[in-house]
C-alpha cells in the first residue's frame, strides 16, 4: 500500500473549483483582498474628490500661495521690533520719552498688556469654576448608568451638546451685544461652553465608574443625591480634577483671544494692535501671550501631575 | 452591649471612645482641609462676580429676551441669500480638510523630528519642540488675523491658519506617539540592514499611522469648529457671514446659520468618529 | 413581626428568576438559602430590599406590604432591612468610618448627609460598630486598602449602623478564604443571637448552611423546593438542590468544613 500526502483529501470533480485548504484559503484571501482592494479605491477617491473640491472652493492654487507665502515673511519682518544691542537697557529720557531700539521702547504699553493679562487670566478661571460647577452637577443625570429615568438623561445630554458644540466666540458675540462689551461676556461665553464640554466628559467618567458602591448606598437607604455624593463621586473625583485643570489650560487659551469680539481679556488689545498697525507692538503683544499660556501649562501640569501622583500613593 | 442603638450611646461612651480614636472624630487641620478649598472657591467666584460685573445680567433681561425673540421669529425666509450661505459653508469645510491635511503631512515631517528616539540631536529636537509649543501657544483666531494681513482676505489665510495650529499641536502628538512605539520591531528593521529612511518606514510608520490618522481625524473635527469662527477676523468661511448678519441685525438668519453649522459639526464628528473606527480597524487586519 | 412572602414572581424577559416563593419568616431567625448558581437566591434577597422590584406577589412585614413601598418610605425600609453583598460595596476612596456612617444615610438631615458632616455621636456609634467587629483600628483607612475579609467585617459594620430588624446576606463569604470565611460567619451568627435581628443569608456551601443555619431553605430555578431545620436536608434532598453542582458543593463543603460548628458567640468581640 503506497501513501500520497495529499491536502484536502479527494481531488475535485472536473468543472467545480477547487476544493482543497490552500485553494480554498487562496480564493478566500483573492475576495477578501478584491474587496478591500475596492474599498480602499473608494476611499482615495472619494479623498481625492474633497481635496478638489476644497483646494477649488478655498483658491488654495498655487499662483495665490507664491505670491502670499513672501508676504508672510515679509510681515514677520515688519512686527519684529529693530532692537539695538547698545542701548537695550536704557530707560525713559528726561523727556519721559523711550529711545527707539530699547526694551522699553518696544514695551511702552508693557503694564497696559499686564493688567489685560491679568484679566485675562482671571477670565479662565472664574470661567472654569462656574463651568465645571454646573457640569459638575449635570454629568450625573447626564450619565447613562445614573440618571434617574430616560428623561432627565436625554435633556440633560442634549442640553450638553448644544453647549459644547457653539463655538464660544459666537455665544461671546451675542452676549457683547446683550450686555455690552466687557469681560462678563466673555467669562459667561466660555462659562456656557467648559459646562457643555466638561460636561460630556464628566459624565463619560461617571459612566466607567463601578456601580457596586452606588448599589451599596441604595441598600442603606440613600436619596438619588447621596447614592451620587457617596457612591460615585469619591471614585471620579480625581478624574474631574484633572480634566477641570486641562480645561482650564484650554480656557486661558479662548479667553486670550474672546477679546476680538469686545468679550474682555488681552484679545481686544491683540485685535487693535494686528489690525492697526505693522510694527513691533504685535510682536510684543505675541510674545507676552505665548508665555502666559506655557506659564498656565507648566503651572497646572505640575498640580495635576501631583495631585495624581499623590492620590496613587495614598 | 447585646442590642446596639444609636440613643443608647451615653455622653461617657462618646468621650471614652473619643480618647480611644481621637482621630476618627476629626481633627481641626482635617475640617480644615477639607473645606478651606470650597470656601476659597466660593469667596473668589463672590469676588470675581462683583469684578467683573455680574449684576449687568440683571439689567440686560429685557435686552435678552428681545434677542431672544428675534432668534426664533424668523421672517421674509425668501429673501435670505442662501447660496451666499451655503457656499460660506462649503467654504468652511474645505479650510479645514486642507488645514487638517496640510498640517498632518507637515506633522509627519516635524513630528519625527521632535522624537527623542528619532532625533539623537538634542539641540534640534530642543528646538524643534520651542517651536511647536511657540505655534500651539498662539490660538488659530490670531493666526487668521495675522494671515488676512500678510496674504488679504479670504480663505486662504484661513487654511493657513488652521495649517499653522495644527502644524504644532499635532507634530507634538505624532512625536509622543512616535516615542511610545515598540522598539522591537524597529530593532528588527535595523537589523536587516535599512538605512534611517527605511527603518521609518518600515519600523516606525506601520506602528503609528493608525494613531495619526486617528488624531488627524478627531482634528477634523475641531478644526471645522475654529475654521467657523475664523472668518470673524476675514479669513473666510461662514463666520464671515455670520459677524456680517449680526452686524446688520438680522439675527433670524444668524440662528438659521448657526443652527447649520452645529448639523454640519455634529455631522462631522459622527463621520470622523465612524471613519476613525474603519481606518483603524483596517489598518489592524491589513 | 413576621417577614412574609406571598406568591413572590421576578421575570426577567422570559426567564422566571423567581417563581411563585411562598415563605414566612420569623423574627430572629437565622436563615440560610442554599442553591446552586442562578437558582434565584440572590434575586430573591434583592426583592427583598427592593433592589429590584417583584413582578408579582407581595412582601409582608407585619401589615405594610413592602413590594409597594415607595420614595422615602421605601428608604426607610432599606434602612430597616441592611444588606450585605458578595463584593462588599464599600465606597473603595472612602476611610472606613464615613463608610460605617453611611449606614446612618436615612436618618440624616438632608444638608448634613451632603456635606457628609456626621455628629460626635454618630461617629462614636460607628466605632462602636466597628469594634464589635474587631475593625476600629482601621477606621481611617480607606476601604479599597482592606483585605477582602477586613471589607466584609466593615460592611457588616455599615449594616449594624443601620440599625436594622433584618439582615440581609448575599453571598458573604464567597470571595473570602476559609478563615475569614468563619469571622464573617460567626459575626452574623453573634449578630442573630445577641441583638434578635433577623438574619436571611445566601450559601453556597452547603455545610456552612447546616453549620450555622437554624433552617435552610432549597431554591432550584426560581423555586422554593426545600424549607425546613438542617436536620431534616438528606443528602438526595441535597443533591436535587444542587444538580450537576452537587459534588462542587459538597466539595467545597469537605474543605471548608474547617469552619467547623460555630464556636461560641462571645469568640466574636461584643
Amino acid at each position: 500500500m503506497t501513501y500520497t500526502p495529499t491536502l484536502g483529501g479527494a481531488a475535485p470533480a472536473a468543472g467545480e473549483p477547487p476544493r482543497d485548504a490552500v485553494s480554498i484559503f487562496e480564493r478566500h484571501r483573492a475576495e477578501l483582498r478584491a474587496s478591500k482592494r475596492m474599498w480602499n479605491i473608494l476611499a482615495l477617491a472619494i479623498f481625492a474628490v474633497c481635496l478638489v473640491l476644497s483646494v477649488w472652493v478655498s483658491r488654495f492654487y498655487p499662483e495665490r500661495l507664491a505670491e502670499g507665502v513672501p508676504r508672510i515673511f515679509e510681515y514677520f519682518g515688519t512686527i519684529t521690533p529693530d532692537l539695538q544691542w547698545n542701548m537695550l537697557f536704557e530707560g525713559r529720557g528726561e523727556d519721559g520719552r523711550a529711545v527707539p531700539g530699547s526694551l522699553t521702547f518696544w514695551y511702552t504699553d508693557f503694564w497696559t498688556y499686564m493688567t489685560l493679562l491679568w484679566e485675562t487670566i482671571l477670565m479662565a478661571m472664574t470661567a472654569s469654576l462656574i463651568g465645571a460647577g454646573v457640569a459638575f452637577v449635570l454629568s450625573f443625570p447626564a450619565a447613562a448608568n445614573l440618571a434617574p429615568n430616560s428623561w432627565v438623561f436625554w435633556i440633560s445630554r442634549r442640553f450638553l451638546e448644544i453647549c459644547r458644540g457653539i463655538p464660544e466666540i459666537l455665544m461671546a458675540l451675542v452676549f457683547v451685544f446683550m450686555i455690552g462689551i466687557g469681560p462678563l461676556a466673555g467669562v459667561l461665553a466660555i462659562a456656557i461652553h467648559t459646562m457643555g464640554a466638561l460636561g460630556k466628559l464628566f459624565a463619560e467618567v461617571n459612566e466607567n465608574a463601578s456601580s457596586r458602591p452606588v448599589e451599596g448606598i441604595t441598600a442603606v437607604g440613600g436619596t438619588w443625591a447621596q447614592k451620587m455624593m457617596y457612591g460615585v463621586v469619591p471614585q471620579v473625583a480625581p478624574n474631574f480634577f484633572s480634566y477641570a485643570l486641562l480645561r482650564f489650560e484650554i480656557n486661558v487659551r479662548a479667553s486670550s483671544i474672546i477679546g476680538f469680539v469686545g468679550a474682555g481679556g488681552i484679545g481686544q488689545e491683540l485685535n487693535r494692535v494686528i489690525s492697526f498697525y505693522s510694527d513691533d507692538r504685535v510682536m510684543a503683544v505675541l510674545i507676552l501671550v505665548v508665555l502666559m499660556v506655557t506659564i498656565i501649562d507648566l503651572i497646572s501640569e505640575r498640580i495635576r501631575l501631583g495631585y495624581i501622583g499623590r492620590e496613587n500613593f495614598a | 452591649m447585646s442590642i446596639a442603638s444609636i440613643s443608647a450611646v451615653s455622653d461617657r461612651q462618646i468621650d471614652d471612645l473619643r480618647a480611644a480614636h481621637p482621630e476618627a472624630f476629626g481633627t481641626t487641620a482635617k475640617t480644615l482641609r477639607r473645606w478651606a478649598p470650597l470656601a476659597i472657591a466660593v469667596i473668589y467666584l463672590i469676588g470675581s462676580m462683583w469684578y467683573f460685573e455680574f449684576g449687568k445680567l440683571l439689567d440686560s433681561s429685557e435686552r435678552a429676551l428681545r434677542l431672544l425673540r428675534s432668534f426664533v421669529v424668523w421672517r421674509d425666509m425668501d429673501t435670505w441669500a442662501y447660496d451666499q450661505i451655503y457656499v460660506g459653508i462649503m467654504q468652511t469645510l474645505a479650510m479645514a480638510f486642507l488645514g487638517t491635511l496640510l498640517g498632518t503631512i507637515g506633522a509627519l515631517c516635524i513630528g519625527f523630528l521632535a522624537a527623542r528616539n528619532v532625533m539623537p540631536v538634542r539641540l534640534v529636537r530642543q528646538l524643534v519642540r520651542r517651536m511647536l509649543d511657540v505655534l500651539r501657544g498662539i490660538d488659530s483666531l490670531v493666526w487668521g488675523l495675522v494671515f488676512v494681513r500678510a496674504v488679504g482676505l479670504g480663505p486662504l489665510a484661513g487654511v493657513l491658519a488652521i495649517f499653522v495650529s495644527d502644524l504644532g499641536t499635532l507634530s507634538k502628538l505624532y512625536s509622543e506617539a512616535i516615542e511610545n512605539i515598540d522598539r522591537k520591531q524597529v530593532e528588527g528593521v535595523q537589523s536587516t540592514g535599512a538605512g534611517q529612511l527605511g527603518v521609518i518606514r518600515y519600523g516606525y510608520l506601520p506602528q503609528v499611522l493608525p494613531v495619526f490618522i486617528s488624531q488627524s481625524l478627531y482634528f477634523l473635527e475641531s478644526n471645522t469648529r475654529s475654521a467657523t469662527i475664523l472668518g470673524i477676523v476675514g479669513a473666510g468661511g461662514i463666520g464671515m457671514i455670520i459677524i456680517e448678519r449680526f452686524r446688520a441685525g438680522l439675527y433670524d438668519q444668524v440662528a438659521f446659520v448657526v443652527l447649520n453649522v452645529l448639523v454640519l459639526i455634529f455631522a462631522i464628528d459622527w463621520l470622523s468618529k465612524h471613519v476613525r473606527l474603519w481606518a483603524i480597524g483596517g489598518k489592524h487586519d491589513g | 413581626m413576621m417577614l412574609k412572602l406571598q406568591k413572590l414572581t421576578r421575570r426577567f424577559g422570559e426567564n422566571l428568576a423567581v417563581n411563585n416563593a411562598n415563605l414566612e419568616i420569623p423574627d430572629g431567625q437565622m436563615v440560610g438559602i442554599i442553591g446552586r448558581s442562578g437558582a434565584g437566591k440572590s434575586t430573591l434577597l434583592r426583592l427583598l430590599n427592593r433592589l429590584i422590584d417583584p413582578s408579582e406577589g407581595q412582601i409582608l412585614f407585619g401589615d405594610a406590604d413592602i413590594a409597594a413601598l415607595k420614595g422615602r418610605e421605601l428608604r426607610a425600609w432599606r434602612s430597616d432591612c441592611a444588606m450585605i453583598f458578595q463584593q462588599f460595596n464599600l465606597v473603595g476612596r472612602l476611610d472606613v468610618i464615613t463608610n460605617v456612617m453611611t449606614g446612618r444615610l436615612y436618618d440624616l438631615p438632608s444638608w448634613r448627609a451632603m456635606a457628609q458632616v456626621f455628629t460626635q455621636r454618630e461617629r462614636a456609634f460607628a466605632i462602636q460598630a466597628l469594634d464589635r467587629l474587631g475593625m476600629a483600628h482601621t477606621a481611617l483607612q480607606r476601604a479599597e486598602t482592606l483585605s477582602g475579609g477586613q471589607q466584609q467585617r466593615v460592611a457588616i459594620a455599615r449594616a449594624l449602623a443601620q440599625e436594622p430588624k433584618i439582615l440581609l446576606a448575599d453571598e458573604p463569604i464567597a470571595s473570602l478564604d476559609p478563615m475569614n470565611a468563619k469571622i464573617v460567619m460567626d459575626a452574623l451568627r453573634d449578630i442573630n443571637r445577641q441583638d434578635g435581628i433577623t438574619v436571611i443569608c445566601n450559601l453556597h456551601t452547603l455545610d456552612t448552611a447546616r453549620n450555622y443555619c437554624d433552617r435552610i431553605i432549597g431554591m432550584q430555578g426560581g423555586k422554593v423546593v426545600f424549607d425546613g431545620t438542617p436536620d431534616l436536608l438528606t443528602t438526595d434532598m441535597a443533591r436535587e438542590i444542587y444538580g450537576a453542582e452537587a459534588d462542587e458543593a459538597f466539595n467545597e463543603a469537605a474543605t471548608s468544613t474547617s469552619l467547623g460548628a460555630p464556636m461560641a458567640a462571645s469568640r466574636v468581640p461584643a
